[in-house]
């Protein structure tokens, strides 16, 4: 018999309990209630093109597939044959027509319905093969190739749950002038030994860069350097777009366009320049080369960092790992060599931003061990953030303004279970 | 620059065997010992140091995304940031020592010299845990004599799991 939670009192409005990180119970929780009940990222569209497609992914922390069918939809099957639960691709990706178990051999189709079973003289007429398909998410949903999956038969769907946040995923899309966006570079995978939820509220932290990335501050310049300044003149900021749904945005802070991009040669962009004129006309083109793609948490696990496409993936109370792959805009093949090597610079276990989160996260996540002192500060922000036009609170960068909006929809999913 | 070329033109003279054997060792130990600046003194202007996010040969850093794939450039941002003080990921530095071994030598293009070995580095994390990482692969090398001195030109380093979700790797690999 396992505890009853209380995530009403261990989440308050300016402070939060250290157990919410370290507490066994409270992951299988998470699980349950955000990671197969609710919608989670599991995927994009580009990289399973062709029917037969296929990629593995975890869905929360259970094995799935996410494939196209003969017809050309996009399932999630759980990887797990219906037999004895042996797991039926062992592939990372590929391309296939059938899924065969290798234990005993029963085989299913793109759809995860059952095709045959050998030897089928074992079992008589009552074996009804159309019970005994790969169990798939019951509700599968795209929103511009990003697929989203519940395990749960019922509940709010996809365009409810996205909200307003559709936009920051349209800031990502609509930088490229046919679009749509490509995850064609493969994906670096980088373990952190931390709880899940610092990944998602790091990646969302401006508070903490021009202390943690203080190496790479001191060593090149990058467009974070606006950011890491006097307190006063910082003018990037945070909002909270409702539904655990969290932005950092730097553009007020840019001097120009491209800055996101690190500036732009005309060599390199003045053909597609043009094209986002011709595609959007030339004030939303500028505005989008303007601000760039966004920085923002999709909830739980789709990170849009800016030029890369982030997954949270929790492993246990103490463990997770965090994906990402850089974006290929569509029709601009020109850019991917410089946005594979700024992925390379940002994110993953070599690089130089990644590394130092994640080597304090796995600090905090020690320090969190310290369990006579029971609770984190959230406070950071409440005697200025304000409410804007559009019903988002909006904040000075560095607030916790963010953190709040995170937890307060994590609370309203725990609580409300 | 293949090592299952034929015979003998590729074949390397006893001394320059010697010679790129003595680098890999040396290399190996700057790196381990955390000794940044002389390690760079090891590489050419025109460096690549290139560590792939897969084991697949067919790796293309231009399409694929990589863990490392530094020009002299970054590898100089690399290295300034590891002397900065506040790479904490390598803040302090991990104790390390590596083993290579299986080393094959190959003449190259231009008096080039290619060599393939293959590695186990024990890494002591001890910035939080205080685990002990270990990280297997194959390295290539190639190796040109710059002033009479042998530099490195191309560090390749595919790890067995480098498709695989990694700690961080942060130290020289």
């Amino acid at each position: 018999m396992t505890a009853i939670v209380r995530y009403d009192e261990l989440v308050r409005d300016d402070r939060i309990h250290a157990s919410l990180y370290t507490d066994p119970q409270i992951f299988a929780d998470e699980m349950e209630r955000i990671f197969h009940r609710g919608w989670v990222f599991v995927g994009h569209a580009s990289e399973i093109p062709r029917p037969g497609d296929f990629v593995t992914r975890p869905l929360g922390t259970q094995p799935a597939i996410l494939v196209r069918g003969a017809d050309g939809a996009v399932s999630v099957l759980l990887n797990r044959c219906r037999h004895r639960g042996t797991m039926v691709c062992a592939a990372e990706r590929g391309t296939t027509k059938t899924f065969a178990c290798p234990y005993h051999g029963w085989t299913y189709d793109l759809s995860g319905a059952l095709l045959g079973v050998p030897y089928p003289g074992g079992y008589d007429a009552s074996f009804d093969k159309s019970t005994r398909g790969l169990a798939h998410a019951p509700r599968v949903a795209t929103y511009r190739g990003f697929v989203f999956a519940s395990l749960s038969a019922d509940g709010i769907t996809l365009e409810e749950h996205l909200g307003k946040a559709t936009k920051l995923i349209d800031r990502s899309c609509d930088l490229s002038p046919e679009g749509e966006i490509e995850l064609t570079a493969g994906w670096v995978k980088h373990r952190c030994a931390a709880n899940w939820k610092m990944l998602p509220e790091n990646d969302s932290d401006g508070y903490h860069l021009g202390f943690v990335h203080r190496a790479l501050f001191k060593t090149v310049r990058s467009q974070y350097q606006t950011v890491v300044g006097d307190e006063r003149t910082i003018k990037a900021v945070v909002r909270d777009w409702g539904g655990g749904h969290i932005e950092i945005d730097w553009s007020p802070g840019y001097q120009g366009a491209f800055e996101w991009f690190g500036g732009a040669p005309k060599s390199l962009v003045a053909d597609y320049v043009v094209r986002m004129e011709q595609r959007y006309g030339t004030a939303r083109a500028q505005q989008l080369l303007f601000e760039g793609p966004a920085h923002a948490l999709i909830f739980p696990n789709l990170f849009l960092g800016e030029t890369n496409i982030a997954i949270v993936q929790p492993v246990s109370v103490d463990e997770c790992v965090h994906w990402h792959t850089p974006i290929f805009w569509k029709g601009v093949p020109e850019f991917n060599s410089r946005l594979l090597r700024q992925s390379e610079a940002g994110m993953g276990p070599a690089s130089f931003l990644m590394p130092e989160d994640l080597a304090i996260a796995a600090r905090n996540h020690a320090g969190l061990q310290a369990r006579h002192v029971e609770w984190l500060e959230l406070s950071r922000g409440l005697n200025r953030e304000t409410m804007d036009a559009e019903g988002r609170l909006v904040s000075h960068v560095t607030d916790e303004t963010i953190n709040r909006a995170l937890w307060k929809h994590y609370r309203a999913v725990m609580a409300g279970a | 620059m293949n090592l299952d070329g034929p015979w003998p033109s590729n074949v390397v003279p006893t001394d320059d065997r010697q010679a790129v054997t003595d680098f890999l060792h040396k290399e190996a130990r700057l790196a381990d010992e955390a000794r940044y600046a002389e390690w760079l003194a090891l590489w050419t202007d025109d460096a690549v140091y290139w560590v792939p996010a897969t084991t697949d040969p067919a790796a293309d850093p231009e399409k694929h995304l990589s863990h490392i794939y530094d020009n002299r450039g970054r590898l100089e941002t690399r290295v300034k940031m590891l002397q900065s003080g506040f790479r904490y990921s390598q803040e302090p530095a991990s104790p390390m020592r590596r083993l290579i071994s299986s080393i094959e030598i190959a003449a190259g293009a231009g008096g080039e010299f290619v060599a393939e070995s293959n590695f186990l580095l024990a890494e002591l994390s001890i910035q939080a845990k205080h685990e002990m990482h270990w990280w297997v692969g194959r390295t290539t090398h190639r190796l040109r004599r710059v002033a009479g001195e042998l530099r490195m030109c191309t560090k390749k380093v595919v790890l067995v799991n480098a498709a695989e979700p990694l700690p961080n790797l942060t130290f020289l690999i």
